[in-house]
């Protein structure tokens, strides 16, 4: 196959694939945070912060994917 | 006319059309060979940063040189900015966080303005470029080992990074001599990795941000390219308010990992004591 008709299929599935797991991952990690502030609203400020950390890290592994695309997007062409 | 829609939609660095033109793209594609235009477009993000210090520096001047105690309009909110920064850093770190406001406080109103300025129409953010991210993270990682190193001294440090042993006994003594190399070089690593991720994940934030603003604004355009409309659809719109969400919360994540990381490094009981 044409390395840039591969790259053309397999860039957007990349990123795809990330997000799916990087969505799972905050959904959980956000639910759980929702839970906790519904069951002790004053920890709402320190849930709210560990949460934006967490998530911080969650959706960094779905830019990672984001960037070999713009790395590779110059090879589509 | 066609020409320069087209240009303004693809911007001339050569590459694939990216994020929307900005004022220097813009007097580099229309005035091209000006030594001032080359020298602006090679150093375009430095001049976007440098114009984010001028008017950040402005106002911190203009605030702390006529500080009064019935505090104006832009007093009192530079305060509320000063008061809200210091409770967030005191709220992770405790009391002993207080000295480090300063840097994370600069950090987190720096980044953010970086950020936001790439929404200004003709403006970009500089973090949009690896380089500048690279710097700053940089930058943390510097005053990270510094604070160690003068907080825990030459010997503390390297305890610190061979993972604190303090072995018991015979058996114990064998268990540090197989685990503190390992922890060493797992250190050594965490410490290399931690401003690798913080400068990939706000580029790569700002950066693709950015982007779909671009493709957002081209494809505008090319909605309307048909019947030769000299502007296209703002499409781009409600993507501007997801840009203003992310932009607050990646200077937010980059000053909170760096207050965490400065954290990590002090005296565990200095630390632990809240």
């Amino acid at each position: 196959m044409n390395p840039a008709i591969a790259l053309a299929f397999s860039l957007p599935l990349a990123v795809a694939l990330a997000a799916i797991g990087s969505a799972f991952g905050l959904g959980k990690a956000v639910a759980a945070a929702m839970e906790a502030i519904g069951r002790q609203p004053e920890a709402a400020p320190k849930i709210q912060l560990a949460m934006v950390i967490g998530a911080a890290f969650i959706e960094a592994l779905t830019i990672y994917a984001l960037l070999t695309v713009f790395i590779f997007q110059g090879r589509v062409g | 006319m066609t020409s320069g829609l087209a240009y303004a939609a693809t911007p001339a660095s050569g590459e694939a059309a990216l994020e929307s033109p900005n004022i220097i793209t813009l007097l580099h594609h229309y005035l091209p060979g000006f030594a001032v235009v080359e020298f602006l477009h090679h150093f375009e993000d430095l001049f976007f940063s440098a114009v984010v210090i001028f008017i950040l520096a402005l106002i911190a001047r203009k605030v702390s040189r006529q500080s009064r105690s019935i505090p104006g309009r832009l007093q009192n909110f530079v305060e509320l900015i000063v008061e809200s920064l210091d409770n967030f850093v005191v709220g992770v770190m405790g009391p002993v966080g207080r000295q480090y406001t300063p840097f994370v406080g600069t950090l987190f109103l720096y980044i953010l303005c970086m950020n936001l300025i790439g929404i200004i129409p003709a403006m970009k953010s500089p973090t949009s470029n690896v380089n500048t991210t690279i710097a700053l993270a940089l930058t943390v990682f510097v005053y990270v080992q510094y604070t160690g190193l003068r907080h825990l001294g030459l010997l503390g440090y390297l305890d610190h990074l061979a993972g604190s042993p303090r072995p018991q006994g015979v058996i114990g003594c064998l268990i540090a001599m197989i685990s503190v190399p390992f922890n060493l070089v797992l250190h050594l690593l965490g410490e290399l990795t931690k401003p690798m991720s913080l400068a990939i994940r706000l580029f790569g934030n700002i950066f693709g941000e950015d982007v779909l603003l671009g493709q957002m604004l081209l494809l505008g355009i090319a909605a309307l390219g048909f019947m030769h409309s000299p502007v296209g659809i703002p499409l781009q719109l409600p993507f501007y308010l997801l840009a203003i969400l992310t932009s607050a919360i990646q200077a937010l994540v980059f000053s909170l990992l760096s207050t965490i990381y400065i954290f990590l490094m002090l005296p565990h009981e200095e630390g632990a004591r809240h």
